[in-house]
C-alpha cells in the first residue's frame, strides 16, 4: 500500500473535529431552536399577561362608583335618638337551634323559638330550659297561664310551663306557616306568611275567621308577604295590628276583618321602613305605642300610637356582626330578621339571631320622649 | 395471510383471528372512553350560596364582556312594588325612571303585573354580571336574583380566569348535563 492510498484515513480523523460537521451542525442547530422556542414562548406569554392586564384595567376603569352597593350612610344612626340601653344579656342555647322568633310572657318570662325548639328564659334569674322539638319553630307566644303555643309548618303546638307538648292543633289550610301569634283572651290570632292572612282560632284550635284576604269591596288590598315575615299583635284598643311588610305599613283590623287604618312608608331614612320587605316583626306597648324591627338595616324603633317616629332602641351600630356580613355579601346575612317583645314591665327584649344572643333593653333615664 | 400456496394455514387464521380482536378491542375501548368523556364533561358555575358579589365577575371574565349574568327566580321572587335589586336605595319615585334604576347598565325590565306586584326580567345583553342588584336583593330581599355563569357565552376556559380570582370560592366544576346551581323551584328561570 502506497503512502497516496493511506492519506484519506489520516485525514478522516481530523474532520470530524470541524465545527461543519453534520452532528455539530445539528446540535448547534437544536440549541438555536430550543432557545429561539423559549423566547418565542415567552413572548407569547408576555403578549397574552399584557392583554389580559390591559383589558383589566381597562375595564376595572370602566366599572366606577355606580357599580357598587353602598348603604353605608344609613348603617349609622343618631345618637340622640337612642331611648333605651342595654341592661342584660342572655344566649340562646344551641339545642334551641337557629332563633326564628321571640316573645315576652304576660305573667314573665322570654321565650326563644328556634328551628331546634324553644329556650325558656327567667329574666330574675330562674332556672331557665330548652325543649326540643319536632320541627322548627317559627312563632311564639305565651298564655298567662304560663302554657307556650309554638308554631310550627303546618301546625301549632301547645306546650305546658316546663315545656311537654299538651296539644297538637293542625287543622290548617295547604302552605300554613306561622310566623307571628298572639293570645287575645282566649282566643289566638295566628299570622300564617304561607298563605299571607291572619287566622282567628279559638282556644281548641278551630278556626273561627280569616282576615286579611284581598277583597277592594271591603276596601282590603292584601298583605305582601315576600319572605317569611309577618306578625300580627292585639292593641290596648281593641284593634288587631298586622304587618304589610311589601306595604312597609301596620295595618289594623278588626277582629271581624274590617281594615280600619294603616301608618308606616318605605325609606331608608330613619323614620321609615328599608328595603323591599320591613317591618319583619314588631310588639306593642300598654299605652299603645310600637317597637318595631327591620332586617337589612338591622333597627329596633320606636314609634308612637298614631305610628309617629319617636326614637330607637337600637341602631344598626348595635348589630356589628349582623352589618359586616351584610356589606360583605355572606350568605348568612340573606334574610335574617330581628325581633323584639315588649316585657310586662316595659322593658324591650330584643333576639340578634346571627350574635345568637337575646338583650334585655331598658329605658334611659334621661330620655325624654 | 395464507400461506403454503395460498392455503389457510393455522398460524394464518390465529393471526388474523388476534389481529381482528385487537382492533374490535380497540375500538370498544375508544368508545366506551368518549361515551365517559361526554358523561364526565365539566362546566364552570357559580354557587349562588357562595357568592358575595365582589363584582370580579365583571371584570375578570377573558371575554369582552363576562359570560356571567345575573337570573332571576321568579318562583322566589316576591314581585315587589319597591324591590331593592332594582330601586336605588332612595329612589325619587317607584317608577321606571333611569335615576331611579339600581342598574348602571338598565339591565332590568320591571312591569306591572296586578295590584301590588310586579315583574322583573334580565336584560342579558346588557347585563356585565357586576351583582350590584344581587347585593341588593340578598341584602334587604329574599335572595332571587344571583349570578350564573351562561353557558351560551362561556367559552369554557380550562382555567377560569374569574374562578382564579373569586375571593369566596364561589366557582365550581358541574357536570355539562346539569350546568346551572339554581336556587329555589327553578321555574321560569332567567
Amino acid at each position: 500500500m502506497s503512502e497516496d492510498e493511506t492519506r484519506p484515513e489520516q485525514v478522516e480523523p481530523a474532520a470530524r473535529k470541524t465545527p461543519e460537521n453534520r452532528r455539530a451542525f445539528l446540535r448547534t442547530a437544536a440549541w438555536g431552536g430550543g432557545i429561539a422556542g423559549i423566547g418565542g414562548l415567552a413572548g407569547y406569554a408576555a403578549h397574552r399577561f399584557a392583554k389580559r392586564q390591559g383589558g383589566r384595567a381597562s375595564r376595572e376603569a370602566a366599572l366606577g362608583e355606580e357599580f357598587k352597593y353602598d348603604v353605608s350612610r344609613f348603617q349609622k344612626s343618631d345618637p340622640s335618638l337612642l331611648r333605651y340601653e342595654e341592661a342584660e344579656r342572655w344566649p340562646v342555647a344551641e339545642a334551641a337551634g337557629e332563633p326564628r322568633n321571640i316573645a315576652a310572657g304576660p305573667a314573665g318570662g322570654i321565650c326563644v323559638a328556634g328551628d331546634g325548639g324553644i329556650q325558656k328564659i327567667d329574666p330574675e334569674g330562674g332556672a331557665g330550659w330548652v325543649k326540643q322539638l319536632r320541627s322548627a319553630v317559627y312563632a311564639v307566644a305565651m298564655r298567662p297561664s304560663g302554657e307556650i303555643l309554638t308554631g310550627h309548618r303546618g301546625e301549632i303546638s301547645v306546650l305546658d310551663g316546663g315545656g311537654a307538648v299538651r296539644d297538637v292543633w293542625s287543622d290548617f289550610p295547604e302552605g300554613f306557616l306561622p310566623t307571628g301569634m298572639d293570645v287575645w283572651g282566649g282566643e289566638v290570632f295566628v299570622a300564617d306568611a304561607g298563605n299571607r292572612v291572619v287566622l282567628r282560632i279559638d282556644g281548641s284550635g278551630r278556626t273561627m275567621g280569616v282576615i286579611g284576604q284581598r277583597d277592594p269591596g271591603r276596601n282590603v288590598r292584601g298583605f305582601v308577604v315576600p319572605s317569611p315575615y309577618f306578625t300580627v299583635r292585639m292593641a290596648p284598643d281593641g284593634l288587631l295590628r298586622v304587618t304589610n311588610p311589601g306595604a312597609h305599613r301596620i295595618e289594623a283590623f278588626t277582629v271581624d276583618g274590617d281594615f280600619e287604618l294603616a301608618w308606616g312608608k318605605a325609606s331608608f331614612a330613619v323614620e321609615g321602613f328599608c328595603g323591599c320587605c320591613n317591618p319583619v316583626s314588631f310588639d306593642i306597648f300598654a299605652d299603645g305605642s310600637f317597637v318595631t324591627c327591620e332586617k337589612g338595616l338591622p333597627r329596633v324603633k320606636l314609634y308612637d300610637s298614631h305610628g309617629e317616629f319617636t326614637g330607637l332602641v337600637a341602631g344598626p351600630e348595635a348589630f356589628p356582626d349582623y352589618v359586616k356580613a351584610a356589606n360583605a355579601g355572606t350568605p348568612d346575612s340573606r334574610g335574617t330578621g330581628i325581633y323584639a317583645a315588649v316585657d310586662p314591665t316595659g322593658d324591650v327584649v330584643v333576639l340578634d339571631p346571627m350574635g345568637r344572643n337575646v338583650r334585655l333593653m331598658k329605658r334611659k333615664e334621661t330620655a325624654d320622649a | 395471510m395464507p400461506e403454503n400456496g395460498g392455503k389457510l394455514t393455522r398460524r394464518g387464521l390465529l393471526h388474523s383471528g388476534m389481529r381482528g380482536a385487537g382492533l374490535l378491542g380497540f375500538g370498544g375501548a375508544a368508545g366506551f372512553l368518549a361515551g365517559r368523556e361526554e358523561r364526565s364533561r365539566t362546566v364552570w358555575q357559580i354557587d349562588p350560596d357562595k357568592c358575595i358579589q365582589c363584582g370580579l365577575c365583571a371584570t375578570e371574565c377573558v371575554l369582552e364582556v363576562s359570560a356571567v349574568k345575573c337570573v332571576h327566580s321568579h318562583g322566589m321572587c316576591g314581585y315587589c312594588e319597591l324591590c331593592t335589586g332594582y330601586f336605588e336605595p332612595e329612589p325619587i319615585a317607584l317608577d321606571e325612571g333611569a335615576e331611579n334604576q339600581l342598574c348602571p347598565t338598565g339591565a332590568i325590565e320591571r312591569a306591572f303585573v296586578e295590584d301590588p306586584y310586579y315583574e322583573y326580567r334580565i336584560k342579558e345583553d346588557l347585563c356585565v354580571g357586576c351583582g350590584k342588584c344581587v347585593k341588593g336583593c340578598n341584602m334587604f330581599g329574599n335572595g332571587s336574583l344571583y349570578l350564573q355563569v351562561r353557558h351560551d357565552r362561556c367559552i369554557d376556559c380550562n382555567v377560569c380566569a374569574i374562578a382564579t380570582a373569586c375571593p369566596s370560592q364561589a366557582f365550581r366544576r358541574v357536570p355539562a348535563t346539569e350546568p346551572y346551581l339554581l336556587r329555589g323551584k327553578g321555574d321560569g328561570e332567567k
